[in-house]
């Protein structure tokens, strides 16, 4: 005899707008926006690091505020518009954030990069001479075990044409 | 890692959800922000069948009562309260306290409500039980305690870690739980049992509406802090909060309210200390003295590596900090240095 398989739960169809272009993806209430943009989307600049809310490497942008995807259900965006690192360059030319990372080596394995750079994206919308303590503040939810922060740091600085960069000595 | 499978629903006002939670009982989950639920989730620690969601109702902004109270919606984002002017203005140390709470991605998406209902912590709770600790403890619904293997009275000793309860505490607030037929309003203190077990009084149909912070007493300060490890992305060590007023001679304590949070099951008011500094001048000794008190009256667990006799110095000399701040600022009028980072 083979055993009732195991009710689950409907599948439901979302509307979700990623880097401007409309999707409807079937999903599953226990689907993770993370994983929704990356395996359904084909998004794979958005990166899951600890799941947990602890590290920030999924940062991208809900409606204009950086938030957690791997802390987000993806039914819960239903109709949102979502921003992530794919959307921030335009073609071949780089946004001025990531020309930025690129001058300062504030990449190093890169993979708290595109959390940082979508940090950096909304504080930078919302405030266009953050103070440094402000970008310290901007940045705490992203965890990087690279560069130590500090070309994180001038990168953000050199981004929003301030003084104050401190060359890095190795 | 994907999550187990429930059900989720999204009805449109806060008494709509207050009677769905009432007919699906404690098999329900209360989704807000879902920065705490979530990965509590992930690791088990609960495993609602149905999560109602309040993603489709929409935060009242800040706003002051007819009786000049400032009432705050529970489902405004702490972002928008640290940045709130209104809040800024009307209570800082509420904002501030908002401010602290884990990284900027947690405070856009985290509820007030969300946050002063958030699950009790422990280094043992806090894991997966399936590798090192494959019996469920007594939180978890099992027979066990892992930092206290002597206990067998099936009680949970973890720790309340909200940044924002202490704070609203201080200023005397009140909350607003809705249910499904009628709603209730306590003080925010009453509202936390000190009960590892249930950590609040809130009832399985039950939800926080709003919260509501009285104006200040005339010539009053705050102190605040937080004491972490790294400074950000963190949970709280040890949060101390402190609200005075001095009297109409500008010289003598008229009121106090100490409390230390983060340390026990919830967060404790040090009743003792505060009324020996009320009649009291402020002076270093009375402070230093009503912190030392308030240390020795208040339970402390030893929780997250760290010793209670660390917790307790930490404690101490923060209250006796932020005791003397409070007091300047109640000297020099209310909102001084208010804003600092």
């Amino acid at each position: 005899m083979i055993e009732a398989v195991k009710s689950r739960s409907r599948k439901r169809l979302i509307t979700l707008t990623v880097n401007g272009e409309e999707h409807e993806i079937a999903i599953r209430p226990n689907a993770m926006l993370v994983d929704v943009v990356r395996d359904q989307i084909g998004l794979t600049g958005t990166k899951s690091g600890c799941s947990s809310g602890s590290c920030g490497a999924c940062t991208l942008l809900i409606d204009g505020r950086p938030m957690l995807a791997c802390s987000t259900l993806a039914v819960e965006c239903d109709g949102k518009a979502i921003r992530t690192v794919e959307d921030l360059a335009d073609g071949e030319r780089l946004s001025p954030i990531q020309e930025a990372f690129l001058d300062q080596g504030a990449v190093q394995c890169g993979f708290c990069t595109p959390g940082m750079l979508m940090s950096v994206t909304a504080l930078i919308a919302s405030n266009p001479k953050p103070s440094h303590q402000e970008i310290k503040k901007a940045l705490e939810g992203n965890l990087c075990r690279c560069t130590g922060y500090n070309a994180i740091f001038n990168a953000v600085l050199q981004a929003t044409g301030q003084d104050g960069i401190k060359p890095i000595m190795f | 890692m994907i999550l187990y499978d429930f059900e989720h629903e999204r009805p449109g006002s806060l008494q709509d959800v207050a009677a769905r939670l009432a007919e699906l009982g404690p098999t329900a989950g209360i989704l807000a922000g879902g920065t705490d639920l979530l990965p509590n989730m992930r690791l088990k620690i609960r495993t609602p069948a149905t999560l109602v969601s309040l993603g489709a109702i929409a935060a009242q902004p800040p706003g002051t009562d007819t009786d000049g109270w400032l009432r705050i919606d529970a489902l405004t984002r702490l972002s928008e309260i640290e940045n709130s002017d209104t809040v800024r203005a009307a209570c800082p140390m509420f904002a501030r306290s908002a401010h602290v709470v884990g990284s900027n991605q947690i405070r856009q998406a985290g509820t007030l409500g969300g946050n002063l209902c958030q699950e009790i912590r422990c280094l043992y709770l806090n894991q997966e039980h399936d590798f090192q600790f494959v019996a469920p403890c007594y939180k978890r619904g099992g027979d066990c305690c892992y930092p206290y293997p002597k206990n067998e009275k099936d009680f949970c000793a973890s720790v309340f870690m909200s940044d924002i309860a202490p704070a609203l505490i201080a200023l005397g607030s009140d909350i607003e739980l809705v249910g499904a037929n009628a709603s209730r309003r306590m003080a925010v203190e009453d509202f936390y049992t000190g009960v590892g077990m249930t950590p609040t009084v809130l009832r399985a149909d039950e939800l926080v509406g709003a919260v509501m912070v009285p104006p200040p007493p005339p010539n009053s300060g705050w102190g605040y802090h937080k004491s972490t490890i790294r400074g950000g992305l963190e949970f709280a060590m040890v949060v101390v909060a402190a609200r005075v007023a001095l009297g109409e001679d500008g010289e003598t304590c008229a009121d106090a309210r100490i409390v230390i949070g983060a340390v026990s099951e919830g967060p404790s008011r040090a009743r003792g200390a505060e009324s020996a500094l009320v009649g009291a001048a402020p002076t270093p000794e009375a402070i230093a003295a009503a912190a030392s008190a308030a240390v020795a009256e208040c339970r402390f667990l030893p929780h997250h590596n760290f010793s209670v006799e660390y917790l307790k110095q930490n404690a101490e000399v923060y209250l006796r900090r932020i005791l003397s701040e409070a007091f300047g600022r109640a000297k020099t009028g209310p909102g001084k240095g208010g804003q600092d980072q």
